[in-house]
């Protein structure tokens, strides 16, 4: 915020004021309010039991799946996100291929380059679990990813 | 089935057309798109403003490295002219199904390389399509 401004020089407001120009981020900090009351109610335990259940469960279920390969540790050791590949589908490829079976996925390398060069991976899908994701929709990928593999025929 | 792993596409990319390089091509160009390190390499050899022999080289997704060998096929014989004229909608229709939003940087790789080793109409336009997932 400005404290004066003419034709050829401005000057600036104290901190912090200077960098608190325009319309404060109300609506954000209502919308990260309701967030918090949203997750207090569920119980973060409750949060994190969930995904660590369904985390197991897809690492248990999508070990079936020939020619996935998952990356990263035991379901422990990681949040709800579960990084896989497919045989020698390109990672973009596998996301559409799921997309059309109802399965929304991320894939590319999640900002993340050094590490796709220490797996020496272009990029890989990733499948990741919230509050309202059920183990049925863990089954859904798994299916959707046995019928993408048919597509490529290897 | 209107779907972009129809039979055709997959056999372009399993069994690329013209793939290799060429000795001492009169035009070489490459580039990778950088969201997913998708690869073309472009070898022309040009005689009389028209194009002779053609190949390419590449990595990456099923669209890209089909696009890129069905422009090949497309590629040889023509003018460079006709070729600089080339538009991205060329490349959907030669394509012949639909490219959604997320993949049309790979369907028009080729295209771009092309017109980088040619000097056509399409290079470098990059930003246009990069609104989703630009952090990817």
């Amino acid at each position: 915020m400005i404290r004066e401004v003419h034709r050829d020089f401005s000057t600036w407001n104290d901190l912090p004021w200077k960098f608190e120009a325009g319309t404060p981020a109300i609506i954000e900090a209502v919308g990260l309010g309701a967030a918090v009351e949203y997750l207090s109610v569920l119980g973060m335990e409750h949060v994190h039991a969930h995904e660590q259940a369904l985390t197991r469960y897809a690492l248990e279920r999508l070990a079936n799946v020939p020619d996935l390969t998952i990356y990263g540790p035991s379901a422990e050791r990681r949040g709800g996100v579960v990084s896989f590949t497919l045989g020698e589908i390109h990672a973009h490829d596998l996301a559409t291929l799921l997309d059309r079976e109802g399965v929304a996925v991320r894939a590319g390398h999640h900002c993340a380059q050094p590490l796709m060069e220490r797996y020496g991976l272009a990029a890989t899908a990733r499948a990741s679990f919230y509050v309202y994701t059920t183990s049925a929709e863990i089954d859904a990928l798994a299916e959707a990813l046995e019928r993408s593999r048919d597509v490529f025929a290897f | 089935m209107d779907d972009v792993y129809r039979e055709y596409i997959l056999d372009h990319y399993r069994e690329p057309r013209n793939h290799g390089k060429l000795d001492q091509p009169d035009v070489h160009a490459a580039d990778t798109n950088p969201l997913c390190g998708d690869r073309v390499e472009l070898d022309l050899r040009v005689k009389d403003g028209r194009v002779t022999e053609v190949a390419f080289q590449g990595r990456g997704c099923a669209i890209s490295q089909a696009s890129a060998s069905m422009l090949t096929e497309r590629i040889e014989g023509a003018t460079l002219d006709e070729l600089r004229a080339l538009t991205p909608q060329d490349i959907f229709e030669m394509l012949g199904v639909p490219i959604g939003p997320a993949r049309q940087r790979c369907a028009l790789l080729a295209l771009r390389v092309l017109h980088e080793g040619i000097g056509g109409s399409y290079t470098g336009r990059y930003t246009e399509l990069d609104e989703e997932g630009a952090g990817d």
